[in-house]
């Protein structure tokens, strides 16, 4: 196996697990509870392996998309259902990408924010258009491991390691008031949504449709959703367990994202610093790269058009305007002056509330046995997709209660 | 019987729509201290921000593009929590307008004693 292949899983976890939702709510999650949140994002990450590496699947032997499959086993209305809140989801998600994209320009280069978020999203539509498929995975998947500095620093600054190990089990710290108590669930609920984005699955089916998978692919398939999502669940707790060794006894609970970068530049200064930023603008420019175009997959895919970037923007027209015109509107959110920290709170409630919709049809077509034949899930697949499931729908139903009592989480 | 049974379909969708309703209001125009107390941590967060940049600048651990975007992205942050505040003549509100007055490169000493006046002005109010 060619370990560029797991390119594909390292953009989808590196850009999924390391948006700017991520690093907002990891490294809140460690300043305000310490490690006691680590256990979720490990939680989380087993979810989304087991949904990724399920929706690989389907791309690899149904050689479909999971948006095709989803209308004809919903049927017309319940799949525009479906399609209209993804499509919403993930266009909140994209407006807040660019915006962080643009924020963490702006504190490398100090040109004005709005400006930037503009160059970036011409810049950002100039990659999707030049670059074949494989290199828009690699470009963005593999500068984003710049991120990997902050893992390096964690190291550096000798964190109490056994408190890490101890916050991977499932816990709710003691002594939490009400108020406390609500605020820790939020930001659970928050960080499942952020780690399972329907994008990142949306995103990866149509990525393996678009590398050709095929049942011979299952190894690479199951690889890449467990390397990559692992790899961006790493980043994420190091984010988290950095932020609470350094933050949370400093009264800092990260207001804007490029209090974040801090995590490196403390142990390794100004260069860590500015590694840490490219990681992050990498990263967070890949997620917009994946919300845009897994937007794009679930409206060809839904009405049945010619899609993918492994053919020429003109051989797919109508998919190749839906994207460009999904990047203008989410700068179009973006230039509305609308801040980047509530964008992100609403593209975190908007995602949870659209997980069970995601998840239901993908578990209910790889379980199939008529489509997937002896690919269909088998027993530890299948309990583990009902269990998590449960879970999805369960933090949906909580989210927006949760939202509105804990201010999004402020208390 | 139960009250559903005795009403059209769509009754009860329509009173949970107006429960719904009135819970979003009622969150969304409480005002006084504790609907306060989170601009109140925003601006602790942002003035113990501010001072860990200040900090990390003054040995030379940053670069000054960075400092100077941070500088007015905090700023900016803490305005918008002063001008959310539905009392801004509270002691809480004096100290965040005070935090609004210091320059951009004081002290962290001086920012961090903000953060800590905040501090504790929050966790009275969590405690009440």
């Amino acid at each position: 196996m060619n370990p560029l292949e797991l390119t594909l899983g390292i953009m989808t976890a590196v850009g999924g697990f390391v948006d700017i939702s991520e690093l907002v709510f990891a490294a809140k999650a460690g300043s305000t509870f310490g490690y006691a949140l680590i256990w979720v994002f490990a939680f989380a990450t087993v979810g989304i392996m087991v949904f990724s590496e399920m929706s690989g699947r389907v791309a690899a032997v149904a050689k479909q998309p999971v948006f095709n499959l989803m209308r004809h086993r919903l049927g017309l209305k319940l799949g525009l259902l479906v399609l209209a809140a993804s499509v919403i989801s993930n266009l909140i998600t994209c407006a807040a990408e660019i915006g962080g994209v643009a924020l963490i320009l702006n504190y490398l280069t100090g040109a004005p924010y709005l400006l930037l978020a503009v160059g970036m999203t011409a810049a950002l539509i100039v990659s999707i258009w030049v670059l074949p498929f494989e290199w828009i995975e690699r470009t963005y998947g593999l500068l984003g491991l710049f991120m990997i500095v902050f893992a390096v620093a964690l190291v550096v600054i000798h964190p109490p390691w056994h408190q890490i190990a101890g916050g991977l089990v499932p816990q709710v710290p003691h002594g939490l008031s009400t108020k406390e108590m609500l605020t820790f669930g939020y930001f659970t609920v928050a960080i499942i949504s952020a780690v399972m984005f329907p994008y990142e699955v949306y995103f990866y089916s149509s990525g393996g449709i678009e590398e050709g998978w095929s049942p011979k692919d299952m190894l690479t398939n199951r690889m890449t959703s467990i390397i990559g999502m692992g790899l961006g669940s790493l980043l994420a707790i190091s984010i988290l367990a950095s932020s609470a060794q350094l933050f949370g006894p400093a009264n800092v609970d990260p207001e804007i994202p490029g209090t974040a970068a801090l995590q490196a530049a403390i142990p390794f200064g100004k260069w860590g610093l500015i590694l840490a930023l490219l990681g992050m603008f990498f990263a967070v420019a890949g997620a917009g790269v994946e919300t845009c175009l897994a937007n794009a997959y679930s409206i060809a895919q839904f009405f049945g058009w010619n899609w993918g970037r492994h053919k020429k923007p003109w051989e797919a027209p109508r998919f190749t305007i839906a994207w460009i015109v999904l990047f203008v509107l989410a700068l179009a959110i973006v230039l509305t002056g609308v801040d980047v920290m509530t964008l992100v709170e609403f593209a975190v409630l908007f995602s949870i509330l659209v997980l069970p919709l995601t998840y239901l049809p993908l578990l209910l077509l790889s379980g199939d046995k008529k489509l997937m034949g002896e690919y269909a899930n088998k027993a530890l697949a299948k309990s583990l997709g009902w269990l998590y499931f449960a879970i999805v729908t369960a933090a949906a139903i909580a989210a927006l209660p949760l939202f509105f009592l804990t201010s999004g989480g402020n208390g | 019987m139960l009250e559903a049974e005795q009403h059209p379909s769509g009754w009860v969708e329509a009173r949970m729509l107006r429960v719904s309703l009135a819970f979003l209001l009622l969150c969304g125009c409480s005002s006084g201290p504790q609907s306060d107390l989170q601009y109140i941590k925003q601006a602790r967060s942002i003035a113990a921000e501010w001072a860990e940049v200040n900090q990390q600048a003054s040995h030379g651990n940053l670069t000054a593009t960075y400092v100077g975007s941070m500088h007015e992205w905090l700023r900016d942050g803490a305005q918008t929590s002063v001008t959310s505040l539905t009392e801004p003549d509270s002691s809480y509100g004096k100290e965040m307008k005070a935090l609004l007055a210091e320059p951009d490169d004081a002290a962290p000493a001086a920012l961090r004693a903000h953060a800590d006046s905040l501090k504790q002005i929050e966790d009275k109010l969590e405690s009440a």
